[in-house]
């Protein structure tokens, strides 16, 4: 699996400016279901803060994954956006956030929740992405890279 | 001093993101280099990136290995947090 295939270049935001938690996960699922037509802004934006209620997305070193199992998901997406100013997102060790790879992921299938963690995973774990993604200046950029690195 | 064991992954989202975060978090509050080994890939305890790459589902075994003065404790805590179920219903 490769983070490229989970993606789409609208589902790539460089550069985005939100003050809080919930402006940039109400921004994600807006953004989800304009490629998800079938699933409601409102559905997906509970899926995404109920998770974060759970316990916080914010993986340390400036990553979060917000992510939400949907019934109506028919396969995994991922939402790639970079803050242009990193913003509290009660990560586990407590650093403000710049790096959010949002999932919406099918409901019921652990082995492919894992597989696409892991893919995401794979590339946040590699620092010269990281560096690259949050060096992108537009919303091309940031795609291209995605694109050129997995 | 260096303890190692083995642990079944129990829980049915086995070590997703949630999970990888607790043990993580846990992994940190001791004085020991953790690692966490799953078939050929290994993973540092306190890296949630490095624990979601090892795809642990459930039924799955892994070795935990626990390096320095807390490995004691270190190791029975998150034997604990594993058999647990990461604290999950299922």
């Amino acid at each position: 699996m490769k983070l490229s295939s989970l993606t789409c270049q609208d589902c790539s935001k460089a550069a985005v400016l939100f003050n809080s938690k919930k402006r940039i996960l109400e921004f994600i699922s807006q953004l989800a279901h304009e490629r998800l037509p079938h699933l409601s802004q409102q559905d997906i934006l509970s899926a995404l803060l109920n998770r974060e209620k759970l316990g916080s997305t914010g993986i340390g070193r400036g990553i979060a994954i917000p992510h939400g199992r949907m019934s109506g998901a028919q396969e995994p997406l991922a939402l790639i956006l970079v803050s242009e100013q990193p913003i509290n997102f009660d990560a586990i060790d407590n650093r403000p956030v710049d790096i959010f790879v949002a999932l919406i992921v099918p409901d019921g299938d652990s082995e492919l929740h894992l597989k696409t963690l892991a893919t995401i995973a794979d590339k946040l774990n590699d620092k010269e992405f990281c560096k690259q993604i949050r060096s992108a200046k537009t919303d091309q950029d940031l795609y291209q890279v995605i694109v050129e690195q997995s | 001093m260096r303890l190692e064991d083995t642990f079944l992954i129990e829980n049915k989202l086995g070590l997703h993101a949630r999970a990888a975060s607790v043990l993580a978090q846990l992994a940190v509050q001791f004085d020991a280099s953790i690692t966490l080994h799953q078939d050929n890939k290994e993973a540092a305890g306190d890296s949630v990136l490095g624990l979601m790459l090892l795809e642990s589902s459930q039924g799955k075994e892994v070795k935990v290995v626990c390096e320095g003065p807390d490995a004691e404790p270190a190791l029975a805590a998150i034997g604990q947090l594993i058999a647990q179920k990461f604290n999950e219903q299922e």
